[in-house]
């Protein structure tokens, strides 16, 4: 898609929307932006119904602030808070049944190669913790076992936060919630190790706490699944409201659960992965 | 909005970690001057901003 395709026809300027006008004249489409252009350009996200401070809120921000091509890309979610925010989003989303993400975003990716063959469409799949660690899980491990090339970004608030804060997997043992209060029996699932595993080429677990380094992995895990392997990023995005802090908390947060080592931030790339990024990397910005 | 954060531009460096850690778009700019500005009408006053500024240029009302 080229950018013509979001111009305004000069007849209709006048009834478009500010904010559609403001994205064809200073959007981010084609630009290769990164994190470091944040605040001097008009967002792909506008004005979102998330709760303030909301951890999750400030990493899908973030993401789609380096996608490499916005303009060809289609995000696949799930219901979940993040769902809440994508009616806002400029780009093109499918919202899948809760826990079909994964298997919606290996056909989708299959249609758009024989439809376009000649072009990188980038497909990534963007859920939560509760739609990719549990109930989507089965679909999850079968696109990483048959190979496809898509993106799985995991959105980890460490619990069930639309639904009023049951447990996941992925909530840390102990952990009590709203609607889980006996506290959580079993450990925090080890979805960054599994990916790499089930054969996922590259893998990271980032947060917003250090926005470069999660821009960085976003960036590599779309440009790899272009041609190498699924690729899987695991984002650290603490809940306010479910985990009962104060909103001007949740970055620190982050770097306590960093420090005391019950949050682990990694980064895993394939040879191959890691031989692809370096002929990329050499012509692109890096965050 | 029951709040906003506002700019010390005094303080300000310019240094835009802040723009960085707001959940909202679109809320925080750089101007020209380099220094920050706030679309108060958007901000959620969280606060997420001020606890990473490292000039202490940013309080919540
Ligand atoms: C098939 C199906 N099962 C259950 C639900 C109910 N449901 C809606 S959101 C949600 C929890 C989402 O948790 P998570 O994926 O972690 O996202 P979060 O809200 O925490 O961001 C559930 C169980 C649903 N919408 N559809
Ligand atoms: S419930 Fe939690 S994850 Fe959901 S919008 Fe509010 S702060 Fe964000
Ligand atoms: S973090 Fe503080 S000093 Fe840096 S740009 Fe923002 S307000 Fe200015
Ligand atoms: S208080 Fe929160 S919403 Fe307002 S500018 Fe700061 S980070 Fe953004
Ligand atoms: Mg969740």
């Amino acid at each position: 898609m080229s950018k013509d395709f979001l111009r305004i026809s000069p007849a209709f300027e006048d009834v478009m929307p500010a904010e559609y006008r403001e994205l064809v004249a200073s959007g981010p489409y084609g630009k290769g932006y990164g994190i470091s252009d944040l605040g001097s350009h008009k967002e792909l996200l506008e004005e979102h119904p998330l709760c303030a401070g909301c951890g999750l809120a400030l990493s899908l921000r973030l993401t789609l602030s380096v996608l490499p091509a916005p303009e060809d890309t289609v995000i696949v979610g799930s219901t979940g808070c993040s769902a809440l925010a994508f009616p806002q989003v400029a780009l093109h989303n499918i919202h899948s049944l809760f826990g079909n993400q994964n298997a919606v975003a290996s056909g989708l990716k299959r249609a758009l190669k024989l439809r376009f063959p000649d072009k990188h469409k980038d497909v990534v799949v963007v859920a939560g913790d509760g739609a990719t660690a549990d109930i989507g899980l089965d679909m999850v491990m079968q696109s990483w076992f048959r190979g496809e090339l898509i993106t799985t970004i995991m959105l980890d608030n460490e619990a069930y936060a639309n639904t009023g804060g049951q447990e996941s997997g992925m909530s840390p043992k102990g952990a009590v919630l709203y609607m889980a209060p006996k506290g959580k029996k079993f450990q925090k699932v080890n979805m960054p190790e599994l990916a790499r595993e089930a054969g996922c080429v590259y893998v990271a677990a980032v947060s917003p706490a250090n926005p470069k380094r999660l821009g960085k992995a976003i960036k590599r895990a779309i440009l790899v699944a272009r041609e190498v392997g699924p690729t899987y990023v695991q984002i650290f995005a603490p809940c306010p409201t479910n985990f009962k802090f104060k909103p001007q908390e949740t970055i620190k947060r982050i770097k306590e659960r960093e420090k005391d080592g019950t949050y682990l931030m990694r980064e895993y790339i394939s040879p191959e992965a890691q031989e692809y990024l370096a002929a990329m990397e050499g012509g692109t910005k890096d965050e | 909005m029951y709040g906003a954060v506002k700019v010390d531009e005094e303080k300000c460096n310019g240094c835009k970690l802040c723009v960085f850690s707001c959940p909202d778009p679109n809320v925080l700019t750089l101007l020209k001057t380099k220094k920050i500005t706030v679309n108060q009408d958007r901000c959620k006053a969280c606060g997420l901003c001020a606890s990473v500024c490292p000039k202490e240029a940013l309080t919540v009302n």
